[in-house]
């Protein structure tokens, strides 16, 4: 087990470097740098342009730049940002909270509503529940995020039912911590199910078919010749067996816990770490860019691999060691 | 079964969802407060009520609260409201006034600017604002990098001068033709400025600098660290670190959310009956994504106070009785529209032309332009993309700039018939309703505009349907903002190109990077080394004597005659300038809008009933 952890860590290596270099050279061949539009502001002196583009290194070839970065992240230096002038880890640290926030809950409600809704339309295969809950599934699926965020905004901007946008209310700081808790809550209502819904109905069809799959299989035969309680079959049983391939999902899930939501979060103006990176891109900012890049990488990487080990502890039948031979 | 891992995660999730929000406020960030200063300036100002909060947003993040280094509006307008300059323009005519020096006199052979600060003036955490703070910003500006072995200055070897210690914007920006500004203290509140030659617009460039507290950030000079103090970080975990002179103080600051000011307890500016200024108690500022979205949230009655684009006009005034607000036409803004043929010599490395050759001739003919300019129909821009809530705009000054602006120079009032007249003088011919030059080109050209920005790109498309019905075709296209700046600034590689620039400083001498003919903005032809045209030349040395005149009346007669010869010569064809509004609920009192100054000069005069 130790043993495939680290060959899947070690894996990292390149893949890091690939996508970094790859990161690199795009950014270079884009048009312009993070200089250029202060280019085109009135008393910005030609002597400082000239002086920034050396101070940020962005007067020598991309590749040298990419080995002098390299350099830094060797010593857990991940650089500065260029417009914050902070660290760029400082800078993700403030954003990280608040997105994990969004992207769990969501997560949470896209399993504790998928899950029981999945297993009652494989029970009621071809009731009336059944089809109407395909049918919702179906149209979820095929709704893009970002036009539901602005149907959302639509809703709290008609309504004022809730805030538009934002994490916590003007108030927040005068407030007691259990009405703060309440405001955050408030907050956060709309973004968890725009960025939920998506994921009740991938994974509600998915339920419902791996329940289907088990359904039919001998033992469940076996198991009701014996005369074991109906209940007691499709719960004990059939769940089980059911839901293995999701617990692997939840992996995939980790994955994009930290960068699932950037849609949302621009649409729905939501102080996380989406709408930083979106900002750090359109302006170019290096460091924050290729930071932002490692961390969606590492978090794939270690999401498939949490995946991996929770199907070999779920799923008994299923040894990592002997995978390659 | 993944539940008691999922309980143990909630569990965990639940305390740092606690942890996240109950962060105490941080203390505010005051020490001792002064007395009213014996200094302290006396406005007009009849007494208000304190308490007040006032809530507005903001388009955009602050990147910093340094003013060293802040480049964009958000991060510049949160300085704004806690540090303070020794002069600045008086929104309302356009006159240099005091602020922190109460008075000034200037030396008769025009180099020496002496300053009377105020007395008795206190920064925010009680510590006496002196000379030395003046003295102390200007040499933090120009500290040069020392050799930590022998104490000298280390020379650039790119440039040969000493290399500065810290490379902002007031470094470059304090030179006078390349040479420093010496700065002296005289007594703690007399300083004298020295500088290496005349230069009229120090007064309001000089003395605009901000101030900063040399008790707080002296260290920091020291360590070389300047330019990392007062980050967002200094924002978020230590607010009481942001002394200033300003208004008002930063109270907290959340990233992407809101920011927080409190009242300066240590303000120096009071009311007629002699209480001390701000009113306010409390402004708080969220930040929204963009202008569309802080229009939203005025029109919602969420916020006090905004600035409104011209085309959300008309629908956020049908929410003015329910939230009660008005909302005030402040006129043309300082913004400018216009677009420009690119009127440069020469070949690029690969020895091709930057303008073919027969297009260059046409460009550079003053009738051709002046033809184009005669062509544009600047009141259907007004009308079709502006809705009506726009000016159009006739010469280099917007009208907003009153002191400067130049009425009498030659306008171009829509009228196609000249147009082709001129045209016609010029020896081009229509054939079929296509423009051909002399030699039977025909004339079409490319226009170039950033294609996120909605108003350029619908006033290219009515500029292209003008040009049509003088038959001449217009190729438009809408690119992206850093390849067209590459190609107007780098390239030369463009025939013709849209864009604005924004306001910038009232002084004409603001306007030297875009006016003389070596400057970096001068669009049509930028950084020539010798002035290509005689008017150009003329431009440089009337922009040359604006920087050395004292003389207003006379810096006036010069810079009206720059606006003459671009109008004249139309390198820069304008089309129109959209105009401001602002809206502001009604229970705010003492509202004074300017067309300068907007409706947030006076914030330190705003009051409102509690309720």
């Amino acid at each position: 087990m130790i043993a495939f952890i680290l060959r899947r860590l070690l894996s990292l290596i390149p893949l890091l470097l690939a996508v970094t270099l790859l990161v690199f050279a795009l950014m270079a061949l884009a048009p312009g740098d993070f200089l250029t539009p202060i280019k085109m502001q009135r008393d910005i002196p030609a002597g400082l342009v000239e002086q920034l583009q050396r101070d940020f290194g962005l007067d020598r070839p991309w590749y040298v730049q990419y080995a002098k970065w390299l350099g830094n992240v060797l010593h857990l230096d991940f650089g500065y940002s260029w417009s914050f002038k902070v660290p760029v880890a400082d800078l993700i640290g403030q954003r990280l909270f608040s997105t994990f926030l969004l992207s769990f809950c969501s997560m949470l409600l896209a399993w504790c509503v998928a899950v029981p809704l999945g297993v009652l339309a494989a029970i009621y295969k071809d009731s009336i529940f059944d089809r109407v809950s395909s049918f919702l599934a179906y149209a979820a699926l095929s709704v893009p995020e970002f036009f539901l965020a602005l149907l959302a905004v639509y809703l709290a901007a008609r309504t004022g039912w809730f805030p538009l946008g934002g994490a916590t209310s003007i108030e927040h700081e005068f407030l007691s911590v259990g009405a703060q808790l309440l405001d955050r809550m408030h907050h956060l209502v709309l973004p968890v199910i725009v960025l939920g819904i998506g994921g009740v109905a991938g994974l509600m069809r998915v339920m419902r078919a791996n329940f289907l799959d088990a359904i039919r299989a001998d033992y469940v035969q076996t198991a009701r010749a014996k005369g074991v309680p109906e209940g007691l079959v499709m719960f004990k049983h059939v769940l089980r067996n059911a839901i293995n391939p999701l617990i692997s999902s939840l992996g995939f899930a980790f994955s994009g816990l930290l960068s699932g939501s950037l849609v949302v979060e621009i649409v729905m103006n939501y102080p996380g770490l989406g709408n930083l990176i979106y900002q750090a891109f359109l302006r170019e900012d290096q460091f924050v860019v290729l930071a932002s890049i490692l961390l969606s990488c590492v978090m794939l990487v270690i999401g498939n691999l949490i995946a991996d080990l929770f199907l070999a502890w779920s799923d008994p039948r299923i040894r990592l060691e002997n995978q390659d031979s | 079964m993944p539940s008691p891992i999922l309980s143990r995660l909630s569990l965990f999730l639940a305390c740092a969802f606690i942890a996240g929000c109950s962060r105490p406020l941080p203390a505010p960030p005051v020490g001792k407060v002064a007395p009213i200063p014996a200094g302290a300036e006396v406005t007009e100002q009849l007494p208000g009520k304190y308490g007040a909060m006032l809530v507005t947003s903001m388009p955009g993040d602050i990147a910093t609260l340094n003013p060293l280094i802040s480049e964009d509006q958000s991060s510049s307008s949160a300085i704004g409201r806690f540090l303070e300059s020794l002069t600045t323009l008086d929104p309302e005519n356009g006159e240099i006034i005091p602020r922190l020096a109460k008075s000034w006199e200037i030396s008769p052979d025009g180099l020496n600017y002496t300053f009377h600060l105020r007395e008795g003036v206190c920064w925010s955490d009680g510590e006496p604002f002196t000379a030395d703070d003046v003295v102390f910003t200007w040499q933090s500006i120009y500290a040069k990098e020392l050799d930590p072995a022998t104490g000298q200055p280390v020379i650039d070897s790119e440039t040969g001068k000493p290399k500065l210690r810290f490379a902002t914007r007031p470094a470059y920006f304090h030179l006078i033709e390349g040479q420093e500004v010496s700065v002296a203290k005289v007594d703690d509140l007399t300083v004298r400025f020295t500088l290496p030659q005349l230069y009229a617009p120090f007064l309001l460039f000089g003395g605009g600098q901000d101030i900063l507290p040399k008790h707080v950030l002296a260290p920091f000079v020291e360590d070389g660290t300047l330019l990392d103090q007062w980050s967002i970080n200094t924002a978020i975990n230590n607010p009481g670190q942001l002394v200033g002179l300003g208004a008002f103080l930063l109270e907290s600051y959340r990233p992407g959310e809101r920011m927080v000011f409190r009242r300066n307890p240590n303000y120096w500016r009071v009311d007629s009956a002699g209480q001390r200024l701000p009113y306010i108690e409390r402004i708080v500022t969220s930040i929204v994504g963009d202008s569309a979205a802080s229009n939203i949230a005025f029109a919602r009655g969420l916020t006090d106070v905004e600035s409104i684009q011209p085309d959300n006009v008309t629908w956020i005034t049908r929410a003015a009785d329910k939230f009660d607000f008005t909302i005030h036409d402040l006129g043309p803004s300082s913004s400018t529209s216009f677009v420009w043929f690119n009127l440069r010599n020469g070949s690029d490395a690969d020895g091709k032309p930057f303008v073919a050759p027969h297009k260059l001739r046409w460009f550079q003919d003053i009738r051709f332009r002046q033809a184009v300019s005669y062509g544009v129909n600047r009141e259907g821009i007004v009308q079709g993309v502006f809705g009506g809530r726009a000016s159009p705009l006739h010469g280099y000054v917007s009208v907003k700039n009153a002191k400067w602006h130049n009425a009498d120079t030659r306008r171009y009032a829509f009228d196609p018939t000249k147009a082709r007249a001129l045209l016609a003088e010029a020896g081009f011919t229509l054939h079929d309703g296509r423009l051909q030059d002399a030699e039977g080109h025909p004339v079409e050209f490319d226009l170039m505009t950033n294609n996120n920005n909605n108003l350029r790109t619908e006033m290219a498309t009515v500029f292209a349907e003008n040009m049509a019905s003088l038959g001449i075709r217009v190729q438009l296209q809408f690119i992206d903002f850093n390849t067209l700046i590459r190609r107007t600034s780098e390239s030369f590689n463009y025939e013709a190109s849209l864009l604005g620039l924004g306001g910038g400083a009232p002084d004409p001498y603001a306007s030297k990077d875009i006016l003389m003919s070596g400057g970096r903005l001068h669009l049509w032809n930028p950084q020539q080394t010798e002035p290509a045209t005689p008017w150009e030349a003329r431009i440089d040395e009337l922009m040359r004597s604006i920087g050395r005149e004292f003389d207003e009346t006379k810096r006036k007669a010069a810079f009206d005659e720059v606006q003459a010869i671009m109008a004249e010569q139309q390198p820069l064809i304008f089309l129109v300038t959209g105009n401001e509004y602002v809206g502001i609920r009604n229970r705010w009192q003492t509202v004074v809008p300017t067309p300068l100054g907007g409706i947030t000069w006076n914030l330190d005069a705003l009051w409102a009933e509690l309720n």
